[in-house]
């Protein structure tokens, strides 16, 4: 009898593993938390004027210059593809002060919820490479959904130290390059310039901070003032057991026997 | 808050109890203003040095390199009636307190400690002890 595979995500009953799970899973429709215009995505990203045409690398697929091959009949192409648009990025920076989500679960996320992504993981801040036009959807998605706190996450393209800082008086991640400053008459975080600091023309509003108490619920962060990793026992033993698989099967693989 | 290795002020003589304190939060130009005028009206204090976080002068990397970096909190604070440059979001002050004795010592540390309670909203670490380097040692020589 067949048996049918059931894809897995994330081990654990606590909080953040339970988060974990919620990201990664493409059937989770993400909660819309503020709405950021696309014009103002554009304008932080900083890759082009909003209004402005694609630039292009390579003329349309659709020309039919592409060489014959099976791989390239077997794939569909994303729309930037299509077009022949030129692969642009966005970085985002996560506090780890209780942020949404951190970098190692964004390239989990990334790579299990979009196609045609390139992403890189670095301790404090995640790139993610895609054709523009699919980039800017990706974009708004990621500014406008749960996975974002205007104060704990930082769109940052250069010089994104700070996601270990404290924070400072009004609960913002620091940014030595003061990217996006605190209102205080709102009691909003502006954007005043974008991602690699060149002023906007423009103040961008992305919408009040969420509260500690909120953010707990909602982070992907094990850490041991909130949820400890060692008090979830799935997610220690998994831990635990690729750390077991990982260092024999360097040097003493014949030693890993019924796994 | 120097570059160099050397202390910031001339050895005493003796090494001198330094009061640290870390705060929880980084502390904004203002916040630091108003501490620093606290701290300044406490007696026995011999010198106060600073950390924190960078606040570059101009955008050092990029495509925006060489631009101004325009940070609201990097500028001249006032204290005590001198100007004071700030190139730091605050988070740390090192207070040398130049005391003979620990009656004098826990007397300070308390005036310090009611300054910050009046003025670190966001709370702080205080610890007594020494934390920096107090006279020039072989490589501060050779450096020069």
């Amino acid at each position: 009898m067949a048996t049918t595979y059931k894809r897995q995500f994330y081990p654990g009953t606590s909080v953040p593993a339970k988060n974990r799970r919620r990201y990664m899973d493409p059937k989770v429709k993400l909660k819309k938390l503020r709405d950021v215009s696309m014009d103002d995505v554009v304008r932080i990203m900083g890759h082009r004027n909003p209004g402005e045409d694609y630039k292009s690398i390579h003329p349309p697929i659709e020309e039919g210059k592409e060489p014959d091959c099976p791989i390239r009949k077997l794939v569909e192409p994303i729309e930037g593809a299509k077009h022949g648009d030129r692969v642009r990025y966005i970085q985002f920076t996560d506090s780890v002060y209780f942020a949404p989500i951190s970098p190692y679960q964004r390239a989990w996320m990334y790579l299990s919820r979009y196609r045609g992504v390139d992403t890189g993981t670095l301790s404090g801040r995640q790139i993610i490479e895609v054709r523009e036009r699919d980039l800017e959807v990706m974009a708004k998605e990621m500014i406008d959904n749960e996975t974002f706190d205007p104060a704990l996450t930082g769109i940052r393209g250069a010089t994104v130290h700070g996601h270990a800082c404290r924070l400072d008086e009004h609960g913002l991640m620091f940014d030595g390059w003061q990217r996006y400053v605190w209102d205080d008459q709102k009691k909003e975080v502006v954007y005043v310039k974008d991602q690699v600091a060149i002023p906007l023309d423009r103040r961008i509003s992305v919408g009040k901070p969420a509260a500690m108490s909120d953010l707990k619920k909602r982070t992907t962060i094990f850490r041991a003032d909130g949820v400890d990793m060692r008090d979830d026992k799935e997610v220690t033993m998994y831990g635990l057991r690729i750390h077991k698989l990982r260092t024999l099967g360097g040097y003493q693989p014949w030693t890993v026997k019924g796994e | 808050m120097s570059s160099s290795s050397a202390p910031a002020a001339d050895y005493a003589g003796v090494p001198l109890p330094e009061v640290q304190i870390i705060t929880n939060r980084l502390l904004s130009a203002e916040t630091t203003e108003v501490v620093l005028n606290a701290l300044d009206k406490i007696q026995n204090v011999r010198q106060i040095n600073m950390t924190g976080e960078s606040l570059p002068k101009t955008i050092n990397s990029g495509p925006g390199k060489g631009l101004p970096n325009n940070h609201s909190e990097r500028r001249v604070i006032n204290v005590g009636g001198h100007e004071v440059e700030l190139r730091y979001l605050v988070g740390g002050f090192y207070i040398e307190l130049d005391v003979e004795d620990e009656e004098t010592l826990d007397k300070r540390v308390e005036e310090i400690k009611e300054a910050c309670n009046a003025t670190i909203e966001h709370g702080y670490t205080l610890t007594v002890g020494r934390f920096s380097k107090y006279k020039p040692t072989l490589h501060d020589y050779r450096s020069e």
